[in-house]
């Protein structure tokens, strides 16, 4: 479907690129989370995906076609759910979809089909004569979803749709990238929110300083990390829970507790019985792969970003 | 596509309360009241000038300038008894003060003018009306001079036949309405209203970019060129209905404020509606470049009026042109809303056809030409 290769840009008069060599594939019927701090350069791949910037070097190709020829013969193709609400906040609901409908070429009753379904798909039926710029948060992440879905494009960007909503509403974005994905479409949703990311991506993507730190299936890039014990016991025996692990592999003290993380010979089950023969009572435990958050941590640093 | 846009264009202009306030309401305000403020400088009514008379000479001659004094300015108010003071704080507009032994001194051959018929004018009197009001006492009495000198002659002469029609007339070259305030200012306001287009598109523009939906648009390939078209055309129509509306407040509703009325009489149809879109033009092109010069609300909402305003400082706008110093003159000629304004007079007063007013509509549309370039360049720079 989508396929970056070796992408890179730098903006006029900037000392470092924002992009480097970036290369990334998105599927249909999957979502691909993108991840990264502030300027790890997903604001600039989505402007190059939509369209915005025009490509310094490396290709972007959709179906084996190059980007910007395809754009410009089928720019609907790609549609992007941006971070601000692209809509115009003092025409209604109906005024915006109709607008957005009629740039990409819909007309008649094929524009007045197309909006009643994102009207349903979205929602927001209910909301249809209100000004949008007095629709509440929620509902202007619904209406910027319904644009985007206008053209029913076979590539999908979100980018943070979800900042600023309730739990609710935000439940309802999720389940709808899902469903958008289970359609046939190749979602790339970015999230600061790692759950999000976690509960709804096929595949991941780590960016940080313009490259790609790593990328996969989720389930492997958790699975790498599955080694991890977190463990804290009852009274003030971190101390003495470190000394007793240090034989099963290295340990770090984490809050009341500690983090171990096994040796490749080593089996949890081994570690649980020591800490019980040695009269501890375990508080807290947790054994597995790692978070999402804490694999992007792990990779992107601690240090904060401009 | 386009169409969309254009309607978007419209309806978010519809719900921009200010911006039709200032499109459509202001100018109208504007041409009603200044209309009537500015109705005597085109139509001095002098006959409603509050004056008392001050006859010390009491004779035939003082008593005959009086009568025909009052005959052409109305009748005159008692005299005060501090005729003075009351002259001085302008209460009374002036005193016609008839000298004793005036009626003796207008028969005087070779006269000394020892006794005068005298004006005397409250501080505050416009100098085109004092001058009125000076010269045309200097022509009565001349005339009672003169009338009086025949009369000495031994022969009777009538003076009436002898002097017959006066060998000298003057009139404006007019083909159609005589100028009146509103003639002046509907046209004037009229083009400062329409370039107040500058205020609602740069706003738009910005909010359009700050909130995504231009980032939206391109990504739905929209090309410069389009969006560009798609604010131009639905705001030729606006200020289209600016002109419809601000000539129409001239022909019907100033007449029935008690104002005089616009008149289109004698107009040339053709060069009305090529000026007024040569206007236009202009100031939907300017308006553009300015939108896709400013960044930020505050921008949008300060430069354009401050453009708006400057240009019509300068351009004869605010102040009439032939009011202003040569200097001044000079420099309204760079204004582009001198150049409406004076394409306007020239249709509206000058009777000038789509020949006429051929120089005005060429330095407009190259000034369009120049905006919308600049719009380009500037929207290309910024996206």
């Amino acid at each position: 479907m989508l396929e970056v290769s070796a992408l890179s840009f730098r903006y006029p008069g900037a000392a470092v690129p924002a992009l480097e060599n970036v290369s990334l594939t998105a599927r249909a019927g999957e979502v691909l989370g993108l991840l990264g701090p502030n300027g790890a350069g997903k604001t600039t791949l989505i402007a190059h995906l939509s369209g915005l910037l025009a490509i310094q070097d490396g290709d972007i190709s959709l179906d084996g076609q190059p980007l910007a020829s395809l754009r410009a013969r089928q720019p609907t193709r790609i549609a992007v759910a941006p971070q601000e609400y692209a809509f115009y906040p003092t025409l209604t609901v109906t005024e915006n979809l109709a607008c957005f409908a009629g740039v990409g070429g819909l007309s008649g009753t094929q524009a007045r089909t197309r909006i009643a379904e994102c009207l349903a798909f979205s929602q927001l039926e209910r909301h249809v004569a209100v000004r949008a710029d007095r629709l509440s948060g929620g509902l202007k992440r619904r209406l910027n979803l319904a644009i985007a879905l206008l053209h029913r494009p076979e590539l999908l960007l979100f980018d943070e749709p979800t900042v600023g909503v309730d739990p609710q509403s935000r439940a309802f974005l999720l389940d709808a990238v899902k469903a958008l994905a289970a359609q046939g479409c190749a979602v790339i949703y970015t999230s600061h929110y790692m759950e999000e990311v976690e509960a709804i991506a096929d595949r991941v993507v780590i960016l940080d300083q313009g490259k790609v730190l790593r990328q996969g299936a989720l389930s492997d890039l958790l699975g790498a990390d599955a080694t991890e014990l977190q463990l804290a016991v009852a009274g003030e025996e971190s101390g003495r829970l470190t000394a007793l692990l240090s034989p099963f592999g290295h340990v770090t003290r984490q809050g009341d507790g500690v983090r171990l993380s096994l040796d490749a010979r080593q089996d949890v089950a081994a570690v649980v019985a020591a800490v019980a023969a040695a009269g501890l009572e375990i508080r807290r435990m947790r054994y597995g792969h790692a978070d999402l958050e804490q694999l992007f941590m792990a990779l992107t640093k601690r240090s904060l970003r401009d | 596509m386009l169409l969309a846009l254009m309607k978007k264009e419209l309806l978010a202009l519809s719900r921009d309360l200010h911006g039709m306030a200032a499109l459509f309401l202001m100018p109208m305000v504007f041409i009603i009241v200044m209309s009537m403020a500015l109705k005597d400088v085109y139509a001095p009514t002098t006959a409603h000038l509050t004056y008392a008379v001050l006859d010390q000479d009491q004779g035939k001659a003082a008593q005959e300038l009086v009568a025909r004094w009052q005959k052409e300015r109305g009748a005159a108010q008692a005299l005060p008894g501090d005729w003075r003071s009351e002259v001085r704080a302008g209460r009374l507009k002036y005193v016609l003060l008839i000298e004793h032994g005036f009626s003796s001194a207008v028969a005087e051959v070779g006269g000394t003018g020892h006794a005068r018929a005298r004006l005397f004018a409250e501080p505050g009197l416009d100098n085109g009306m004092f001058e009125t009001h000076r010269v045309r006492l200097l022509a009565m009495v001349t005339q009672l001079r003169a009338e009086a000198l025949l009369a000495n002659l031994p022969d009777k002469i009538d003076l009436g036949e002898l002097m017959g029609e006066v060998p000298a007339a003057a009139e404006r070259m007019t083909s159609g309405a005589r100028p009146s305030a509103v003639q002046q200012n509907v046209p004037a306001w009229l083009v400062f209203g329409m370039f107040f287009v500058v205020a609602s598109i740069a706003g738009l523009f910005v909010e359009e970019r700050s909130c995504g939906a231009l980032a939206r648009l391109r990504s739905l390939g929209v090309a410069p060129w389009q969006l560009i078209l798609g604010k131009m055309l639905p705001y030729l129509w606006v200020n289209g209905i600016q002109a419809a509306l601000m000539l129409a407040v001239g022909i019907w509703l100033m007449p029935l404020l008690g104002g005089d009325g616009l008149s289109l009489h004698g107009v040339h149809w053709g060069a009305l509606v090529l000026m007024l879109l040569a206007i236009s033009l202009a100031a939907v092109s300017l308006a553009l470049a300015v939108a896709s010069l400013v960044t930020t609300h505050a921008q949008a909402a300060t430069l354009g009026p401050i453009l708006n305003v400057l240009m019509a400082a300068l351009g004869g706008i605010m102040v009439p042109l032939f009011v202003m110093p040569s200097v001044m003159q000079r420099i309204a000629a760079y204004s582009p809303m001198n150049w409406g304004l004076e394409g306007l007079l020239d249709v509206l007063l000058r009777g000038a056809d789509v020949v006429g007013i051929l120089p005005e509509v060429g330095r407009l549309c190259g000034f369009a030409a120049i905006m919308l370039v600049a719009a380009f360049a500037l929207f290309r720079r910024q996206s």
